[in-house]
């Protein structure tokens, strides 16, 4: 624990540390790489841009929303398809198909059927959510150990309490773990598709920059989604070990 | 000369602030072609002393020499080891498994597989040159581990406790066909174990053990004659012995 | 002569291509969303001489990244993973930046590196880099010492034990990084291709799509699946042909 925090400490030191004296030290054309200094001026003034906050604003609900909409589908999809195992095998190479191909490459059929706007991005963030959730989801099911399903119900346990009481602590781990990296992929692809083709949001923004050689801008908000992206991953890497370690805790033999 | 010559060795383990002492003046010497066997109570540091022995680390104090020469490193043509896991390579078969030492040295392989294929037949596998170590048992993968150990044609073979992961009967079987195997190659044998009566049965000298810092308390002649049967085991005279070097264990202050 | 399975496959394959044909023949899907086969192969008969030529961009394109990746990422790996006190320190965070969504950083590499094949190349292997370094240093930490102090037994050098004894005892964690890491870096590729590029296989489905050109998308959609497929089963035959290493889970454990 300590090692990690002190190689990231370490490393943060060295790169940001490295960054700011390559430019001071003019060893790079300032206009490829301006100074961390100026670029975090940048993003102080972008932060204070009402325009950069509703861009996102925007980005950030649409995320939200395709994550909201998939999470549910796919878990409880996962669960069905965990427990009528004749459903899983009968859908066992759509889902393998769909994992061996890259998502990405049907966003432009996604913008020729919804256009560019709010929903074809929800709808591409959907998709990429969803199947890797489900994955976990029925992984999840499927790691229930059966024969503390069984020894529960011989000693009466209702329904319900069976759900509560073994079926939610076993798949919990999985579940969160499916949750974070679905949440990682929608991210990337309503980013991308607000790269690709949109009007508004920060993806937009952040291609328009690179575009037009807006490089202090682009830094920034590089600088700022990655630094965003991180903290959501690492939130729900924290519940991932603290709830799973609970309830793996609530529920052990 | 001896072929192992120790005199008061000595090694110190630090960790953090604390010092540990694994040995205190272990001294001893075992002459040329002999089977020894080092006994002694779990964390007196066995396995530290054969470490040593095959110059894997360094004594603190003391002096090892393995033919007169002092070890500082491993001395790869003279001294082989075998473990207590075979540790065999997973993806070489049998065959290529008891070569890998000669490989590395770069031996030419038609005299390479030669050798190697007479070993295998005489720890008895030569009908499984070709199977891989997943398609072999325990007690087969420890033979495995044994003819590579003898592929480089040392003067001086390390096990530890080579047979402590294998149940009771293959362990005794395993015992009797090492035995089998000695008498045929006529290497010296240092072995370590836990086990009272695999050393007796085994060695022409047993060495005991103290408890942590580890010493040699007394060394013990074992005089029943060769080839040993395996009912010797449960002679009356095997049992004095056990029993001696049972009280000289326990009653060795702590 | 064919055997029976073949048989069964292409029947289900001709099956599938005609209900595909008559689906928007039939008008039930718009024929600006779903291009019928027949206009895939009339955009093959017009346009195939640039597509094919398209095709060999995005190949060079990718197989340059693998080999960079692979190499890279491997080497870096085994590096890291060897030294304890590195790997402690760099695998949390080299898997923290693994949330970060690569693609916000093409528009950087746009304005540094231009929009041509470099751009994507270099894209394609930060892609890939990641998972086949992490995997790479979890397989090379993961070695039990009892192969490394067998290793010094038999008095292997330095470069002997990483050869002959590291490197196969990490393989099988290697080939999954190198799984998950090729995937990336083929779609790193196309994906780049199609924001913002001079020619390549993404290039075209962009272009065509602006146009309205349905079939054309399609086709050069198929022949990105064509490339992703192929990737994906060469690298099966890999991981089967070294799948003599997972029997040793079951065994030596």
């Amino acid at each position: 624990m300590r090692a990690a925090l002190a190689g990231y400490l370490t490393i943060a030191i060295v790169l940001l540390g490295g960054w700011e004296l390559t430019a001071r030290l003019d060893l790079v054309d300032a206009d490829l790489l301006p100074s961390l200094s100026q670029v975090c001026g940048i993003l102080w003034q972008l932060l204070h841009d009402p325009r950069f906050i509703a861009d996102l604003g925007l980005t950030a609900s649409e995320v939200a929303v395709a994550f909201v909409i998939a999470a549910p589908l796919a878990i409880s999809s996962g669960f069905l398809l965990g427990e009528r195992l004749h459903l899983a095998e009968a859908f066992n190479p759509v889902v393998h198909f769909v994992l061996a191909v890259p998502q990405s490459i049907f966003l432009p059929v996604f913008i020729l059927a919804f256009g560019i706007g709010f929903l074809e991005k929800i709808l591409f963030g959907i998709t990429h959510a969803y199947f890797v959730i489900l994955v976990n989801s029925f992984a999840a099911v499927r790691s229930i150990p059966r024969p503390l399903v069984a020894a529960a119900r011989v000693f009466g346990a209702t329904r319900a309490q069976i759900y509560t009481r073994i079926y939610l602590p076993a798949m919990l781990p999985l579940i969160l773990t499916g949750l974070r990296l679905g949440m990682v992929l929608c991210i990337i692809g309503v980013l991308l598709a607000e790269m690709y083709a949109s009007r508004r949001g920060i993806g937009r923004l952040i291609f328009t920059w690179g575009e037009g050689y807006q490089v202090p801008e682009l830094l920034a908000a590089i600088v700022l989604v990655s630094v965003l992206t991180i903290a959501v991953n690492e939130a729900m890497r924290l519940a991932e070990l603290h709830l799973g370690r609970f309830y793996a805790r609530a529920s052990a033999v | 000369m001896p072929i192992i010559e120790v005199s008061k060795l000595g090694k110190d383990f630090s960790s953090g602030r604390v010092l540990v002492r694994a040995l205190a003046d272990v001294s001893f010497s075992v002459e040329e072609g002999r089977f020894v066997t080092l006994v002694g109570p779990s964390g007196c540091g066995k396995s530290t002393l054969l470490q040593i022995l095959a110059g894997l680390i360094a004594a603190t104090s003391g002096e090892v020499r393995i033919e007169g020469e002092r070890i500082c490193a491993p001395m790869p043509n003279k001294i082989s080891m075998v473990f207590q896991d075979p540790t065999l390579l997973p993806w070489k078969t049998a065959l290529a498994n008891v070569e890998f030492p000669l490989d590395l040295r770069g031996v030419e392989r038609t005299a390479r597989r030669k050798r190697c294929s007479a070993l295998l037949e005489l720890v008895g596998l030569n009908e499984f040159a070709n199977h891989y170590p997943h398609e072999l048992s325990g007690g087969m993968r420890q033979r495995v581990a044994i003819a590579r150990g003898l592929a480089p044609d040392p003067r001086l073979i390390l096990m530890d406790e080579p047979f402590a992961a294998l149940d009771e009967q293959t362990r005794t079987r395993m015992g009797h066909d090492l035995l089998d195997i000695w008498e045929k190659t006529g290497k010296t044998v240092f072995f370590i174990t836990h086990s009272l009566a695999e050393a007796i049965y085994l060695s022409d000298f047993v060495l005991v053990m103290s408890p942590r810092p580890g010493r040699i308390i007394k060394t013990i002649a074992i005089d029943f004659p060769r080839p040993r049967e395996l009912d010797i085991i449960g002679s009356e005279a095997f049992g004095r012995i056990r029993n001696r070097i049972w009280h000289l264990i326990s009653e060795s202050p702590a | 002569m064919m055997g029976s399975r073949t048989i069964k496959a292409l029947v289900i394959a001709a099956t599938i291509v005609a209900l595909w044909e008559a689906v928007v023949r039939l008008g039930l899907v718009n024929q600006i969303i779903l291009a019928a086969p027949s206009d895939i192969a009339l955009a093959a008969a017009k346009d195939g001489g640039l597509f094919l030529r398209a095709f060999a961009t995005t190949i060079m394109e990718i197989g340059a990244a693998i080999l960079i990746a692979w190499t890279l990422g491997i080497g870096l790996g085994v590096v890291v993973g060897s030294l304890p006190v590195l790997a402690a320190a760099t695998a949390p965070v080299l898997s923290s930046i693994f949330a970060i969504p690569l693609i916000i950083l093409y528009p950087l590499l746009m304005a540094w590196l231009g929009i041509g094949p470099l751009s994507k190349i270099v894209f394609g292997v930060l892609s890939g880099f990641f998972p086949i370094a992490l995997n790479t240093i979890d397989g090379v930490r993961a070695i039990e010492r009892r192969y490394l102090l067998f290793a010094r037994s038999v008095g292997a050098t330095r470069l002997q034990t990483y050869v002959r004894i590291v490197f196969p005892l990490a393989l099988p964690a290697m080939l999954s990084g190198l799984r998950i890491g090729t995937g990336l870096v083929v779609i790193g590729v196309i994906v780049t291709e199609m924001l913002a590029s001079l020619g390549g296989i993404g290039f075209l489905i962009s272009y065509h799509r602006t146009l309205f050109n349905t079939g054309h998308v399609y086709l050069g959609m198929v022949l990105a699946l064509a490339i992703a497929v192929t990737v994906n089963i060469g690298l099966t035959w890999l991981d089967r042909r070294i799948g003599l290493w997972r029997m040793r889970e079951q065994a030596e454990g």
